[in-house]
């Protein structure tokens, strides 16, 4: 009986924090098609703050921004941080451990002091050599940054996983390192450096205080869009990017559900 | 066609014909379709002070000499720890060895990296790669000196054939059992013809029944495939069934080469005696008259035998009734008796002393414990040795 | 002779030469990228802080420990006590979000542990998914959520928790909530993570020995989930303790965390120094963080590999 209540209060307990984690995105969802400005009250549907969104050249390019960020910081990043974390793990017998403490410092550091730690940097170097103007590339600059650890590390602890002799295995059997590197090591990897590349492009995209330090006017993402408009006054539609952007992760979510469900039903000794 | 033509088309026939009618030789189509079609000549290895120094004055091996025969199955046993393994990884090219040189069929192959060598290895936990297949397996080395696609295949196809795994060709790695990756190893190895086969304690991680029946199954490929193995262990039965020659290694030095035979009947030092099981191993001392004083009693017959300890083997000891006393023949008690089937296993007590004797329950009287029996040593049998 | 002769061989032998190229090719692009793009610019940042303020809020020579004088509240006007109420205020807030996760999280994590196998990994998503949305968009919600009009802004009204015009933001009740909203799934991965490899045999002897509930948790439940709840609190204080955007968006002037204190120093109010100085106390204040729970996570014989 006892044990039943208890069983009961769990579930609620469940509902009760799916309510609280979806509630804020719902209701943003709901305004976003809500036919007058207030807040209180559901008027009406309509799609008129999407139409307005998309005749915004502003939020076009801001959009354009956000992605070429996220796309050629990740690739950037999972290429850089999958060298290291293999050059980390070759070498892990050279007492490398210092070289860890500089792989922790991006995340361990708040982003706030990171970013403006960045700005500040930046600012100096382009007033002394006019180069690296805040900007998208200075943004990207430091996406690769705080992106190369979190890489480097994933893919040095599934170098880790691996059975060591498979490595001398490759040599035994007349692989060239370049070969090695081709026929073992980036298939063996290939996992590891899909999600690598995934979770740098989350932690682009979910990024804000370190984009909105290192922007120049010209760069504005979708995240840096929304903080500006919050700050003049909430519109309805920031109501309406902000569901573009929560459709877009959910969606991305069930496809990497989804893909996961079918390769451990097609194929059930990997796991 | 002229008639000389035919007479020649004749003759090349009868010709063919006369060589297949000769009696074959048994393994030459198992040995062709293993090594894709061209039998080749095993190679002999030669080491020559070899040495391993690692850094922080660890010596792992000690100027090692060793003539490895061309198509010998030659075993390294020894203790954990002795270099064994090391020695095989130098040959492998797998560790830089910090002296001395490595032949292979003639040719000094230390400065070869691994990837160079005409070696190849079985490793202790196979090391098969996750990602591919068997066939992908089974076929690397091949595609990574560059042979096409379509003779890779062929090839594979024939070596599974040979070591029996064809039905297992399109399995994955993480389906396979123990045995099975055992002989996807082997064959992945063996398919590159090296001149030198390694193989890292390859049944260690297998159960005694499979190890048993591969043990069989490894020696009877290295004889059909004439090719030179050199095979670790630290298993001194496993060394005995499946070796040509032994090296006993211990302490990064080479203790005894030889047969299986010379190693356990003959062993060089106490080291090997104790290794290779033995434990009828006595101190002996010699005194003024020129017999042996050891903890059984005085030892006769033996005069120009020198060493510290003597070995007696259990097999070479003959029980007999009390009453029957005489040279080298001593009193004592059976503590127990344990069948083993073709023989008994007999402990005895001599005095303080403890000794093992083995007799084959053929013709021969049983004694049960606590009865008084001859032990009877046959002088010609000892061995002596030193530590 | 010949040993050393083979020593040094071997060491100038092929392959050698190649090994250093390969370290350096493999480590040295991404370490030389961290180092110029993030060790420099920190080191750069943490030199600031012993500079003096110029006249357009840039930093220059001498160096100085004005800044942190500033810090602790000594400016022209005499000592005012803000900026340490703003650190004191982080600290706390941090806390209590801390506490406030890990009593939501924990439920949470064995309810999930308990469900069938094929159903978690959709419950652990479900669960992490809102936090994969823009940190700004999250806090934009609750700003939609708690403005003056909307029902829970009434109903607090209509308790007279508040006055009926107000919203629930800006307030310290908002911060906290952004915070706890913010790192929920922090601490629920590491907490289902642990409860999972819980041991069923060790919580029933533990059943068997204790007639109470409350000791079969104490003496067996509780230390088992130490490592994921030590990892857990981690993740969770660290990242909150720096938080910008929460306490920005929904809170005002009177909940400002140090990330605040930091960021204003280098926008409106332009005083470089004293931004930079603030960021280096609160760099040592998280490495000081960090290292209580290491030590906290060792005492208590819970996970010292999961506290970094």
């Amino acid at each position: 009986m006892k044990r039943a209540n208890f069983r009961r209060g769990l579930r609620a307990w469940w509902y009760i924090v799916l309510f609280f984690l979806y509630a804020p995105l719902a209701i943003v969802v709901l305004f976003s098609f809500n036919s007058t400005r207030t807040y209180s009250t559901f008027q009406g549907f309509s799609l008129e703050w999407y139409f307005k969104l998309f005749a915004n050249e502003t939020i076009v390019s801001a959009i354009y921004n956000s992605l070429t960020l996220a796309i050629v910081s990740s690739i950037l990043a999972t290429v850089l941080g999958a060298v290291l974390g293999y050059g980390m793990f070759r070498y892990r017998h050279l007492k490398l451990g210092w070289l860890i403490w500089f792989i922790y410092l991006p995340l361990v550091m708040p982003d706030i002091v990171y970013g403006i730690s960045q700005m500040t940097f930046f600012v100096q170097i382009h007033e002394a050599t006019g180069l690296l103007k805040p900007g998208l590339l200075t943004m990207i600059i430091a996406h690769i940054s705080f992106q190369i650890p979190f890489v480097a590390l994933l893919v040095y602890s599934r170098l880790l996983q691996l059975d060591p002799l498979l490595f001398e295995a490759t040599q035994d059997l007349y692989a060239t390192p370049w070969q090695r590197a081709w026929y073992f090591i980036i298939p063996t990897l290939q996992a590891a450096l899909i999600s690598a590349f995934f979770l740098s492009f989350t932690l682009s995209i979910d990024d804000f205080v370190i984009s909105f330090f290192t922007a120049g006017p010209e760069s504005t993402t979708l995240p840096i869009f929304i903080w500006s408009a919050i700050k003049k006054g909430i519109t309805p539609e920031i109501n309406a990017i902000s569901t573009l952007m929560i459709g877009a992760v959910f969606t991305a979510a069930a496809i990497s559900y989804a893909i996961q469900r079918a390769r451990l039903a097609s194929n059930p000794s990997r796991k | 066609m002229t008639n000389s033509e035919t007479m020649q088309a004749e003759a090349a026939e009868a010709e063919a014909k006369r060589q297949t009618d000769k009696p074959p030789d048994p393994y030459a189509e198992v040995r062709r379709n293993a090594t894709g079609g061209k039998p080749r000549e095993a190679s002999a290895i030669s080491l020559r002070g070899v040495q391993k120094h690692f850094p922080g004055g660890v010596v792992a091996l000690e100027h090692i000499d060793l003539e490895i025969e061309a198509g010998e199955f030659f075993t390294l046993l020894g203790p954990s720890g002795c270099g064994k393994t090391t020695l095989l990884r130098i040959l492998a090219g797998l560790e830089d060895a910090t002296g001395g040189a490595v032949a292979v069929g003639g040719q000094d192959i230390l400065r070869t990296p691994a990837h160079r060598r005409s070696v190849n290895t079985v490793f202790q936990s196979y090391a098969l790669f996750p990602h591919l297949n068997v066939r992908d397996n089974i076929g690397f080395g091949l595609r990574m000196r560059g042979v096409d696609r379509d003779e890779c295949q062929r090839r594979v196809d024939e070596t599974a054939k040979f070591i029996k795994i064809s039905d297992l060709i399109d399995r994955d790695v993480a389906q396979l059992s123990g045995g099975q990756k055992q002989r996807v190893a082997l064959a992945r190895a063996l398919i590159n013809e090296p001149d030198l086969l390694l193989l890292d304690e390859p049944l260690s991680a297998l159960d005694a029944g499979l190890r048993s029946q591969l043990q069989v199954e490894l020696s009877q490929t290295q004889q059909r495939l004439g090719m030179t193995f050199v095979f670790v262990t630290h298993d001194q039965q496993e060394a005995m069934v499946m070796s040509d020659r032994i090296a006993v290694m211990n302490d990064g030095r080479i203790q005894q080469v030889g047969p299986p035979e010379d190693i356990y009947e003959r062993p060089a030092n106490l080291f090997v005696a104790r290794f290779m099981g033995h434990t009828n191993l006595f101190p002996v001392e010699r005194t003024g008259d020129g017999s042996l004083d050891t903890p059984l009693g005085s030892l006769t017959g033996c005069g120009d035998c020198i060493g510290s300890h003597v070995l007696i083997r259990p097999e070479t000891i003959e029980l007999l009734p009390p009453e029957e006393a005489g040279d080298n023949r001593f009193r004592a008690r059976i503590l127990d008796r344990l069948y083993r089937g073709a023989f008994a296993e007999y402990q005895l007590e001599c005095g303080d002393t403890r000794i093992a004797a083995i007799v084959s329950n053929r013709g021969q009287r049983q004694y049960d414990p606590g009865e008084h029996v001859a032990l009877t040593v046959d002088s010609s049998g000892l061995v002596f040795l030193d530590e | 002779m010949s040993s050393l002769l083979a020593k040094r061989k071997s060491a100038s032998g092929p392959g050698h030469w190649g090994q250093t190229t390969h370290l350096l090719g493999t480590i040295a692009p991404g370490i030389l990228w961290i180092v110029f793009f993030l060790v420099l610019p920190s080191f750069y940042l943490m030199s600031i802080a012993f500079m003096s303020n110029g006249p357009y809020g840039l930093p220059e020579l001498p160096l100085t420990l004005q800044s942190f004088r500033e810090l602790a509240g000594f400016g022209f006007l005499g000592w005012s006590p803000g900026n340490l109420y703003t650190l004191a205020r982080s600290v706390w807030q941090t806390l209590i979000a801390t506490v406030l996760v890990i009593l939501i999280a924990y439920p949470l994590a064995y309810y999930i542990s308990t469900q069938p196998a094929s159903r978690r990994p959709l419950m652990l998503l479900i669960v992490v998914v809102p936090s994969w949305t823009n940190q700004v968009i999250r806090a934009f919600g609750w700003m939609n959520i708690m403005s003056p009009d909307a029902p829970l802004s009434d109903l607090a009204a209509s308790a007279g928790l508040i006055s009926s015009e107000m919203g629930l933001f800006p307030s310290n009740f908002a911060v906290v909530l952004g915070l706890v909203y913010n790192f929920l799934p922090f601490m629920v991965l590491p907490l289902y993570a642990s409860f999972e490899r819980l041991d069923g045999e060790i919580v029933q002897a533990a059943h068997d020995l204790y007639a109470r509930p409350i000791n079969v948790f104490r003496h067996s439940i509780l230390p088992q989930t130490l490592p994921g709840l030590m990892a857990g609190t981690v993740l969770v204080s660290i990242p909150a303790f720096g938080m910008y955007v929460i306490p920005e968006l929904l809170g005002g002037g009177k909940s400002m965390m140090v990330g605040n204190l930091v960021a204003s120093q280098f926008a409106e109010a332009s005083n470089w120094p004293l931004g930079a100085a603030a960021a280096l106390i609160m760099i040592l204040a998280t490495l000081g963080g960090l290292m209580v729970l290491r030590r906290l996570g060792q005492r208590l014989g819970g996970g010292k590999e999961v506290v970094l």
